[in-house]
């Protein structure tokens, strides 16, 4: 079981590891090293210093990619995943609008579902709420993009297209360790651990199964044609246990909707009210798409 | 013959009036029409270099033993520095300099995000910038002036205000029998060009300086460099072959080229300043938002009786008062006219000239405000336009070089009849619609500009000139012109450009003003040395001159003979052929302006807010077109800027700290390839027979102007919404459309009815 | 030590961990035709191809594509599509054009005649400010002409 090493000559304190297997990558993910896989998240975040290692490992090797019949490798890139003709139509399309091309032959699906939020104070490093301060600054201040559910203490969205198309989809996550609906793959922040999932450190995610739905779609409001993050974004799935509703950009997790009325207990703040009526539209054209 | 003038320039809508030598410009304009190369449409001279990623901009520039500098700059809105400690960064790797506030521009009040307090040059970049986060800096907090109604409250100006009127508005407001007033607000945009600020400097002994700059005006920045450093400005050179994209922003020098300057004195190294993209959002530019209050009143004919416009111009720390009340003044015959302008200094970055300043902000207000007259009068808004026609100088009634706006608003009847057909193609949940606006803005350009044209041997011309190419395509447009002068093909032309030691003054490319200002300029240096081939040939060919003309690489007699060129300058050997040429003087007594009209089709999802735009017929009169394939590509380019505008970009700052929240490309959002509508460009191609010996008016402005008022309109005729803030948002397209919603259930006026 | 492939060519990569892909084309190679405009990934103006696909560069980590072929706009320089964008003025300031070429490229090798909607989808990673979208959509639609 062998795991390459790269330090640095020049002076950086960084390395990078490169396991050839699960083994190796478990064991090289310890101690404050830090999974990197397309690292179209990561690597901006580890440059703006939010996210600080000594220690990247590099899981492309060690981690299944492809998909085979419902099971898809976490490896896998939203790229392939656009293209593939097998596949739940809302999980294609809600790759095929997400990012850009670029990002999307980089990303993999497991890292899509771990993202962090776009909200611009907590990329900007406001000493904010979700950061381990005490307050949110969108609350009190520009929030038109930020989330109508759950929104106290924190009122940062989740970003995720896919992770929304997987829920309603109603896929299970397998990991290094168990497996899991992917509904508690995600937990709401709280004052004590202000972590959006429950992974455990050094948990990696391996595969996604995702159950062949009836009928399924996603769509998504964004603030130009292509490559934007969803201000809403609704992903229906109707199956022989009837039809599920997610939603992205609306929460801090990916947010399973009861139903169209369940929109009446969201939350809003006075500047994102309207992602209510640009949601319920999309509901009902999602539940007529699907045949609900 | 040389004779001194004084004439007047424009730039940006700012008139100076200058005494300048300029040669007569004794040249008669060609006849209107494509010509042997004049008026067809030619490729990038560059182009395989900048396609091919050759070109090297100031981006690329590496100088030997280069150092980089890294700026530390204000996080807050307004503040003071109680105490800054360089010391670690001063040990930090690499580092080989560090310069503190008091050393100017650095500064220890920073009165705005990102004001830039001190910096470093290090061995590399990263090393620069790890030394900046060493700098410790105790700040005393000030509270931020960030709203510009309190600051016009508190006469917090940046300038006096601008008060224009004339006749008299309360005798309009009498004689209308229908008012219209509204509020119209514009957001703060970013320029965003895709190759940050940056510069390289590198001082030769303590008194000659170079300076590799990515800017629209290399003599600007060499004046204004030499200035600071009290050098000759002979010492300065400024070099600038590519770069990537001003649109305003880089009109002359900045912090980071002056900061670039001091490093490279204190290290006795070449130092480059690059902006980060960040930073660019940060500090270098914008154009201001507004708040426009507007009222016009017009007779029941559609006849404007007056036009009333109160401005407030978010202008932010420094910068000018850009003239958001021009259009209302200069578009349309009105008598009694009135505008207040006010700019705000606020703890916010400064403006900067942003294509078109002021005028894409105004023409926004102004042409929905006509078009809801047109709504409340229910006369058709392109017959409003019309009626309204102005046929001289609306401000100070002199004639104009040229107008052609009629001929622009026959052009558009096509499209704009077209209005039913778009419209019978909603559905319940799109809305489509057509809307148009108009524009006015300022063209010509002006004195002084020079070139030199060299023939040599082989019979190529090189086209000397220290201007810079932008991206516009201009460098190819002075081949055409001095080729077209010289009755050679293009492909032995070359221009030389971008290198202020190497070519004589050339005009700021900014203001659209880079082929009105150079273009005569290059033709008079291309019959120079026309003239002077003609007289070298009279004497080898035993004619006379006057019967003799260049053509095709020939020289031509008007009896039927002809050689080729290469037999007159293969004389020479070494020796060369030296025209030179400068530009004239302006139309005196005249206004020279640009005018056009932009016809939108939209379509609108009454549901989620969503607008898109289908389709924009964009028609604009701007004299003669040298080159049809550059100049569409202007105006394809300005609309599309002109449709960001309109839809997705928006400068953010957090309201309580002034935080600047959109700095980066994903939050702030320019048009991408899938945004863009189909774009029909239609230029009336008329030479202005007063201006100068091409009489091109210049057009890298016009179409930028019209689209957001056009796009606006076209979504009121398609959804009855009033949308009267940019950008339209969903919020605010949701907003207008329950808006209207509601008015349609109460209807105004007789209850009766 | 471990090699880099770019453009056919082996190269031995002596950067730090950490360096971007697009810095060490820069700055180590000399290839400056790859230009980088934001350096976090949200403008494509870095976009290089990794065996064939297009990348961004500036948020690749150099020492990840060691094993793969890389191919710059330097690699391009003598495909047709260079020809169509210059003569259909694809191009204004041309910053963002190199990394405009290589998406299109790798379009074109997967979809030789795109339709419009296919150009706009494949291409919308590419930012270009001065707006010359529309003669980009026409270089890709005619570059075998």
């Amino acid at each position: 079981m062998g795991c390459e090493r790269h330090g640095s000559g020049g002076g950086s304190l960084l390395e990078i590891l490169r396991p050839d297997s699960l083994e190796a990558a478990r064991a090289a993910l310890k101690n404050g090293s830090v999974a990197l896989a397309g690292g179209t998240e990561l690597v901006p975040l580890l440059r703006d210093r939010i996210v600080e290692t000594d220690t990247l490992v590099e899981i492309r090797h060690a981690v299944p990619r492809g998909i085979q019949g419902t099971r898809i490798g976490a490896g896998t890139t939203l790229g392939e995943l656009e293209v593939d003709p097998q596949i739940p139509d809302a999980l294609r399309e809600a790759c095929r609008l997400a990012a850009s091309p670029q990002l999307r032959a980089m990303g993999t699906i497991g890292g899509n579902l771990l993202q962090a939020t776009r909200c611009w104070y907590w990329r900007l490093k406001y000493p904010c709420w979700l950061h381990g301060g005490d307050r949110c600054f969108a609350r009190e201040g520009l929030h038109r993009e930020h989330a109508v559910f759950a929104n106290a203490p924190c009122a940062s969205a989740h970003p995720s297209d896919v992770a929304a198309a997987l829920l309603a989809l109603g896929a299970t996550v397998r990991t290094d360790r168990r497996e899991l609906p992917i509904a508690e793959l995600y937990r709401l922040p709280t004052g004590d651990d202000r972590r959006m999932t429950g992974l455990e450190p050094g948990e990696l995610i391996l595969e996604l199964e995702v159950p062949m739905p009836a009928a399924s779609t996603y769509l998504k409001a964004m603030d130009r044609k292509r490559f934007a993050f969803a201000l809403v974004g609704v992903a229906a799935a109707r199956s022989s246990e009837g039809t599920r509703l997610a939603l992205a950009g609306m929460a801090p997790i990916p947010w399973l909707l009861e139903s169209e009325e369940a929109l009446d207990e969201a939350t809003p703040l006075p500047g994102n009210a309207y992602k209510l009526e640009i949601a319920r539209a999309l509901i009902r054209r999602a539940l007529a798409g699907v045949g609900s | 013959m040389a004779r001194l003038i004084r004439t007047e320039k424009e730039v940006e809508g700012r008139y100076t009036e200058q005494w300048i030598v300029v040669d007569e410009d004794v040249l008669e304009q060609w006849p209107a029409g494509p010509l042997e190369t004049v008026g067809r449409p030619v490729p990038r001279a560059d182009g395989g270099q900048r396609a091919r990623g050759e070109a090297r901009y100031t981006a690329d520039i590496k100088l030997p033993g280069m150092l980089h500098a890294a700026i530390l700059r204000s996080p807050h809105a307004k503040a003071r520095v109680r105490r800054i400690d360089t010391a670690r960064a001063r040990r930090a790797p690499g580092v080989r300099a560090v310069l503190g506030p008091e050393t100017e521009p650095l500064t220890g009040e920073p009165a705005y995000q990102g004001a830039p307090v001190a910096a470093v040059a290090a061995d590399t970049f990263a090393q620069a910038r790890a030394a900046v986060s060493l700098i410790e800096v105790e700040w005393e907090l000030l509270e931020p002036l960030l709203d510009p109604e309190e600051a016009i409250r508190r006469n917090e100006l940046i300038e006096e205000p601008s008060r224009e009127k004339r006749g008299n508005v309360e005798r309009g407001l009498a004689e209308a029998d229908a008012v219209v007033e509204a509020e119209y607000r514009t957001q703060t945009v970013l320029h965003n060009s895709m190759e940050t600020h940056q510069a390289i400097c590198e001082w030769e002994g303590d008194d000659r300086l170079t300076v590799y700059i990515s800017t629209q005006f290399i003599w600007g920045v060499r004046g204004e460099v030499a200035q600071r450093f009290g050098l000759p400005e002979d010492h300065v050179r400024v070099v600038c072959r590519y770069m990537g994209g001003g649109f305003g922003s880089k009109n002359g020098a900045g912090d980071y080229t002056y900061i670039a300057a001091e490093l490279s004195r204190a290290t006795g190294r070449p130092v480059k300043c690059a902006l980060t993209r960040r930073e660019e959002n940060l500090d270098s530019g914008n154009r201001n938002s507004t708040i426009q209050r507007l009222r016009v009143g017009a007779r029941s004919d559609g006849t404007l009786t007056f036009l009333d416009g109160e401005f407030v111009n978010a202008t932010g720390w420094d910068g000018w008062l850009a003239s958001t009340g021009g259009p209302m003044r200069l578009l349309y015959a009105c008598e009694n006219v009135r505008t207040v302008e006010y700019g705000a200094k606020l703890n916010t970055p400064p403006m900067a000239a942003f294509r078109a300043p002021g005028f894409v902000e105004g023409t926004f207000g102004l042409e929905c405000l006509l078009d809801e007259l047109a709504a409340k009068l229910e006369i058709d808004p392109l017959e409003l336009r019309r009626r309204n026609h102005s046929t001289h100088d609306a401000v100070d009634e002199r004639p104009f070089s040229s107008k052609q706006l009629l001929e622009c608003y026959r052009r558009a009847d096509p499209h704009w009849e077209r209005r039913d057909e778009v419209r019978a193609r909603s559905d319940a949940t799109w809305k489509r619609g057509v809307g148009l606006a108009s524009q006015v803005w300022y063209g010509g350009g002006g004195p002084p500009s020079y070139a030199w044209v060299r023939i040599g041997g082989d019979g190529r011309a090189a086209v000397i000139t220290g201007m810079q190419d932008i991206g516009t395509g201009s460098a190819t447009a002075m081949a055409q012109i001095a080729a077209e002068e010289l009755g050679l093909p293009v492909d032995r032309i070359e221009v030389a450009l971008g290198d202020s030691a190497r070519g004589p003054y050339a005009t700021i490319s900014a203001g659209s003003s880079t082929i009105p200002s150079m273009g005569p300029a290059v033709r008079a240096a291309a019959a120079d040395a026309a003239r002077q081939i003609i007289e070298i040939a009279a004497q080898r060919y035993d004619r006379e001159e006057r019967v003799l003309s260049l053509k095709n690489g020939q020289i031509v007699s008007s009896d039927g003979g002809s050689w080729p060129l290469e037999e007159i300058t293969g004389l020479l050997e070494s020796g060369q052929i030296l025209g030179k040429g400068s530009r004239g003087p302006n139309p005196t007594g005249m206004r020279v302006l640009t005018f056009g009209v932009q016809v939108a089709e939209v379509a609108v999802d009454v549901e989620t807010g969503e607008v898109v735009v289908e389709k924009i017929v964009a028609i604009h009169d701007v004299g003669r077109v040298i080159n049809p394939l550059g100049a569409s590509s202007q105006v394809e380019g300005g609309i599309i800027q002109g449709l960001g505008h309109t839809l997705s970009e928006e400068r953010l700052l957090d309201p309580s700290t002034g935080g600047n929240l959109t700095q980066t490309l994903d939050a702030y959002k320019i048009p991408t390839i899938a945004d863009v509508p189909e774009i029909v460009t239609d230029l009336v191609d008329v030479p202005d027979e007063h201006l100068t010996n091409l009489g091109s008016k210049g057009l890298g402005e016009p179409p930028i102007i019209p689209t957001a008022a056009a796009i606006a309109n076209a979504i009121r005729d398609a959804t009855g919404a009033d949308v009267r803030s940019l950008p339209i948002t969903r919020e605010e397209m949701l907003r207008g459309l329950r808006e209207a919603r509601e008015r349609r259930r109460e209807p105004v006026g007789d209850p009766a009815a | 030590m471990p090699e880099l492939s770019i453009n056919g060519e082996r190269h031995e990569l002596a950067a730090s961990v950490g360096t971007s892909l697009a810095h060490y084309l820069r700055e180590d190679l000399g290839l400056t035709g790859t230009k980088i405009a934001c350096n976090e990934g949200h403008c494509g103006a870095c976009t290089v191809q990794v065996d064939g696909v297009p990348i961004l560069s500036c948020i690749t980590l150099v020492h990840t594509v060691e094993d793969r072929e890389v191919t710059t706009i330097e690699g391009l320089r003598d495909h047709p599509m260079v020809n169509s964008f210059v003569r259909s003025d694809a191009l204004q300031c041309g910053f963002c054009t190199p990394g405009q070429i290589v998406s299109a490229t790798a379009l074109v090798a997967a979809i030789p005649r795109p339709s419009s909607e296919e150009i706009k989808h494949a291409m919308s990673g590419n930012l270009c400010r001065c707006g010359a979208y529309p003669k980009i959509e026409e270089a890709i639609s005619t570059w075998q002409d």
